[in-house]
This record gives structure tokens, C-alpha cells and sequence, in this order.
């Protein structure tokens, strides 16, 4: 071959699959505006393209794609064992978008999509619809339960909308889980004392080496910071903990870390948690071999892989004894294993 | 490996010449070969493509770094030039679609292509060729999407009875470069298939042999867990294993626990 020149990479969504339906969706107007460069390729669904068999999670998600598409159906689940409700009576998560722009070695995404691309269903409208029959009871929707909403809001405006709903309803809590920085979208809006932002945070190295395309732990603590300055109710998620040998000095050290720059009075809580996963998704994890993350010498009971229980222990106590010198216990969650 | 897959010898015929293929007599259908490039030259046809090409695969398996273009003329509509090379990002075959992962950058315009039954004397909306659907099809079962590209030059506007062999010589050679180009991109974005040496699998294969099928696979993945770890290392396994049940359960706990402390 006498031509070697290494490619650069591809810009982000350089392919727009979008299906026929949602073409004039004033949404799907907007981001083709947005990525006026991309190549528009018109589908009947958008199965078609993110189910196709044959596809690499891997190599796909150095060059991810966004489908738009029409969601049908059931856009809120309920709440799953692994996650916490918080206590109010109903809790779901609201599904809008498939994938996630960032890409985390841990991610079960990895084992529950055949594909690294991003599906995002523009019939947000939709989700609002189903959701208003449950509003007579306190209800907890978290809106990026599988995704990072955040991440994708200057090209979505998702949560905008799903913050201007939140507003109209007394019953309607909001939870928004992200890793991302960009919280632009949050300083033209008046805080919503029923919507928390929940921030994970992982240690620099564990970011660097598990949490791929995701901002720096200092700019999302930046973000942190801002949000709490600007009168959102906040909650740090230190969730996944990766046990790693340097586990006793990095964790510990991120929770100095975030004390340094966030006043403990600001925050809601502070989740802490070990990883954990169900062992079918675990099992996808390994076949795409991407990651130590994945080859750990878990222990499977019940279906869901976590580290054994000495570890398990270890983890939780560790943070625990560090994170009360800063936090009174209930304002510290904590995920374990029931045993 | 880099597979070609044309369906015309004029096709073929510059490419051999700038690649320097050989004839190569293993399967009764035309191939070229040099060490590192497969050329087929499937026939004209989804038929011919899919038998062609599954005949290939079959005798020759790709691996994870290896990558397939069906490269050939099509006709198009007249807002295509002739001479112009496409890359296709969707085959249209009646209500089927098929899509190639394009996850590198590249200069070429993209379109979408019907793969149709006979020459086109009509234009319709987009490309048309004879075979992309059904090589699309054989090559997915060998080949992630990734790994695959269907390069097309424009040879005429829906006119086919004015290609000529020559015609189609001519055009194949205007675009070796770009089929150059194109490789090179599709290779960079490939992984090496195989995450220990030969070796090395050897040796685990071999040591799995003493143990449980749960165990091995205990095993395997705490080796993989410490080649992660531990870039382009590979720890020693000890071949003399206990006779003892007990004791070789308690030595594999050791050495997982070792291997991912
Ligand atoms: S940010 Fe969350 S959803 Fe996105 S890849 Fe990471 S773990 Fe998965």
C-alpha cells in the first residue's frame, strides 16, 4: 500500500440515521442544524440501524452516530433493585434516550446494547403524557438513569423540558445523574427545590482510566460548585467504586478532595457504593474484552456479580470513616449487598 | 488480510496490475492473491456474489484485523459525475436495508445505493449496483461492520449499454489511489484479534486441561484481568498440579487471587 496516512478521527455524530417519521420533528430540525455537515440517512426505524447484528461496541465508540427516532410505547420504567428510590412512593426512570456519549468501561450499557451509538427519541411530549396519571402521588423520575442527559443538553435541551414540566407538578421529584460539566442550560432556569443533581465522582486516575470521554474530576466538581451556588439541591454519587490496589489512598483522598472545594452543608447526601452488575450483562462485559473492570473475580449470587463480601466491606468502611468527618451518617447512602 | 471483491475481470484487472496479484487456482472462481490482499472476482449478480464470496470466507476466515471492500462500478442519477467514487453508508434492496459502519474520516461522498436485478436503463433516486446487498449479507457473518466498505465509481447514467470493458479498465485505474486511501483508513481503525501470544494460549490452554470447565474459565478471566493490568506481561504458571482435588482448588484460589491482587 502506498498510502499509510493515519486517519483523524471522525467527528462526533458525523452520521445522522433518522427515521422518515421524525424527519420535521422541530427537534430533529434543530440538531440537523447543529450538525449541518453530517450525513443524513433516512431509516423506517431506527432497530434497523442500532440492533443490526455484526456491529462493535469497541470500534464504534471512537466514532459514535445519533439516531433520532420515535420512542413506542412505554417510555418510564420502574425502578430496579440496583438503583435507590429514595423513599417516595413511586419511583421510575424515564428512558428518552439510548446510549450514552460517554463511555465507561464499567458501563452495563456495553452488555444491554448490541451498539455504542446513541438513540434519541425526539417525542419527548410522549414521556410527559404517560407520566401525568401517576402525579397524584409523590413520584421520583430519574431522567438519566441510563444515559447522561447532561452530556447531550446543548444538542437535546431534554432536561430544560423536563424541567419545565417538573415545575407544573407538586408530586413530581426529578433526579439527574450525571458526569457531565456543562450545566449552561441550568443558569437561566430558577432552581426547582424538587430536582436534584446528582454528580458521580470518581477518583483522577479512575477516570482516566475507566470513564473515557468524560469531563475531569475538577471540572465537575467546577460544575458542582456552580450548580450549589446557583440553588440547586445537589447529591454526590461516589458510585461505582472500582477497587483497585490503590484503592485506599484514591478513594480517601477524593473525598478530601471534594470537601476541599464543596461545603458538606451544600449537598443532599452522598451515595457511596461499590460496582455491581447483573452477571448476564457481566457476561456481555467480558466478551467485549475492553476492560480489567470486567475480569474481576467477582462474586455471583442472586443473578447480580459484586465483590466479595470482606471487600465489599472494606470499600463501605473505608469511605464511610472518611466521609463522616465531613457528613452526619443520614446524609450518607450507602448500596450494599442485602445479605 | 484484505479482501476485494469486484464482480467484472475488467474490474479486477487494474487492481491486479497495481497490486500485483497473482492468479490463484484454490477455489473455481476467479481469485488473485498476493501475501497480504484476496481479490474474488464474484461474477455479475447477487447470486453469483453471495455463492462467490461465501466460498471465499469459507476457505479462507477472516480474523478481527481484517477487512473486505467490494469495489466495482455503478450507474446513478445525473446529480452523480461519471468517474466520481462513492462510499456507501446504506444498500437498499427491496424492503431490506443494509448499513456499513463508516467510523473513519475520509473524503469521499457518501450515498446510499440500491442493489437491483439487472442493468438499469431507468434512473431512479439513487445509485445502483448488482451485488453490494447480497456481499453485504455473506461478509456480516464473517465480518464486523466495521471491517467492510463498498467503494463504487460512477461509470455511466443509467446508460449501460455504453460501458465498455476498456471504460471500466480506465476508471478502476483513476481510482487505485483512492482505494489506497481507503484501506489504510479501514485498517487503522482494527484490532489486533488476539490477546495473548500463541503461546501464551498454549500455555493456558494447557493448564486449563487439570481443571473444572468453571475453574478454567475462572482462571481465564483473572489472566485477562492481569494482562490488562499489566501491559505485555504474562505471569508463569507452574504445569505441576496436585492430584488432589482439594488441593488444586485451593492452589487455583491462590494463584486467582495472586493474578488479580
Ligand atoms: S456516564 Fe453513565 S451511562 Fe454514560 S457510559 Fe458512563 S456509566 Fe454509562
Amino acid at each position: 500500500m502506498k498510502n499509510s496516512s493515519q486517519p483523524s478521527p471522525p467527528k462526533l455524530f458525523s452520521h445522522l440515521y433518522i427515521e422518515r417519521d421524525v424527519l420535521d420533528h422541530p427537534q430533529s430540525q434543530m440538531i440537523r442544524r447543529k450538525f449541518a455537515d453530517s450525513q443524513v440517512i433516512l431509516i423506517d426505524h431506527y432497530k434497523e440501524v442500532f440492533n443490526r447484528p455484526s456491529q462493535s461496541f469497541a470500534a464504534q465508540s471512537h466514532s459514535k452516530k445519533l439516531i433520532l427516532a420515535r420512542k413506542e410505547g412505554k417510555f418510564l420504567h420502574e425502578g430496579s433493585q440496583y438503583s435507590d428510590g429514595f423513599g417516595h412512593e413511586q419511583f421510575f426512570y424515564a428512558s428518552s434516550v439510548k446510549g450514552c456519549l460517554y463511555d465507561c468501561d464499567y458501563c452495563y450499557l456495553q452488555g444491554l446494547y448490541p451498539s455504542a451509538n446513541t438513540v434519541l427519541f425526539v417525542n419527548l411530549e410522549d414521556v410527559f403524557e404517560q407520566l401525568r396519571p401517576y402525579l397524584g402521588k409523590v413520584t421520583l423520575v430519574a431522567t438519566s438513569y441510563d444515559t447522561d442527559t447532561l452530556a447531550i443538553e446543548s444538542l437535546t435541551h431534554q432536561t430544560s423540558m423536563w424541567l419545565d414540566f417538573a415545575d407544573q407538578y407538586e408530586n413530581l421529584y426529578l433526579e439527574i445523574r450525571t458526569k457531565s460539566a456543562n450545566i449552561k442550560s441550568l443558569r437561566s432556569i430558577f432552581p426547582n427545590p424538587r430536582v436534584t443533581l446528582a454528580w458521580t465522582l470518581s477518583p483522577q486516575e479512575i477516570v482516566d482510566r475507566y470513564e473515557h470521554a468524560t469531563p475531569s474530576l475538577e471540572k465537575r466538581l467546577g460544575a458542582v460548585a456552580e450548580a450549589i451556588t446557583l440553588g440547586w439541591k445537589v447529591r454526590l454519587c461516589i458510585d461505582p467504586v472500582i477497587y483497585t490496589e490503590k484503592f485506599a489512598i484514591l478513594y480517601p483522598e477524593l473525598i478530601e478532595q471534594i470537601f476541599r472545594t464543596i461545603d458538606p452543608e451544600a449537598i443532599e447526601h452522598l451515595t457511596l457504593g461499590s460496582f455491581r452488575m447483573s452477571q448476564s450483562h457481566l457476561r456481555s462485559l467480558k466478551k467485549l474484552r475492553r476492560s480489567d473492570v470486567a475480569f474481576y473475580p467477582y462474586i455471583v449470587r442472586d443473578e447480580m456479580a459484586t465483590y466479595p463480601e470482606a471487600i465489599e466491606t472494606h470499600i463501605l468502611e473505608t469511605l464511610l470513616a472518611k466521609a463522616t468527618q465531613y457528613l452526619p451518617k443520614e446524609r450518607i447512602r450507602t448500596w450494599q449487598r442485602q445479605s | 488480510m484484505i479482501y476485494l471483491i469486484t464482480a467484472l475481470d475488467a474490474e479486477a484487472r487494474p487492481l491486479c496490475e497495481y497490486y500485483r496479484l497473482k492468479r490463484d487456482t484454490s477455489l473455481p472462481y476467479t481469485l488473485y492473491r498476493s501475501e497480504e490482499m484476496v481479490l474474488l472476482v464474484s461474477g455479475m449478480g447477487r447470486t453469483n456474489a453471495l455463492m462467490a464470496l461465501s466460498a471465499l470466507l469459507g476457505w479462507r476466515i477472516p480474523e478481527d484485523k481484517d477487512i473486505l471492500i467490494n469495489i466495482g462500478i455503478c450507474g446513478a442519477p445525473l446529480e452523480y459525475r461519471i468517474g466520481e467514487a462513492l462510499l456507501i453508508h446504506q444498500i437498499l434492496d427491496g424492503d431490506r436495508r443494509y448499513y456499513p459502519d463508516i467510523l473513519y474520516s475520509h473524503l469521499l461522498r457518501e450515498t446510499s445505493m440500491r442493489c437491483v436485478d439487472t442493468p438499469q436503463s431507468l434512473c431512479g433516486d439513487y445509485p445502483v449496483d448488482m451485488e453490494s446487498s447480497a456481499i453485504f449479507q455473506a461478509a456480516s457473518r464473517f465480518f464486523k461492520l466495521h471491517q467492510m466498505a463498498f467503494l463504487k465509481i460512477v461509470s455511466d447514467h443509467c446508460t449501460p449499454e455504453l460501458v465498455t470493458k476498456e471504460g471500466v479498465m480506465e476508471l478502476l485505474r483513476s481510482h487505485v489511489d483512492t482505494l489506497d486511501t481507503l484501506i489504510s483508513r479501514l485498517r487503522a481503525i482494527q484490532k489486533e484479534s488476539s490477546f495473548f501470544s500463541a503461546d501464551e494460549r498454549d500455555t493456558i490452554d494447557v493448564f486449563k486441561t487439570r481443571f473444572t470447565k468453571s475453574q478454567g474459565d475462572a482462571l481465564e478471566d483473572a489472566l485477562t484481568y492481569f494482562r490488562f493490568r499489566n501491559k505485555g506481561k504474562f505471569p508463569p504458571l507452574n504445569l505441576l498440579i496436585p492430584n488432589s482435588k482439594r488441593e488444586r482448588s485451593l492452589l487455583l484460589e491462590e494463584l486467582i487471587a495472586t493474578l488479580t491482587a
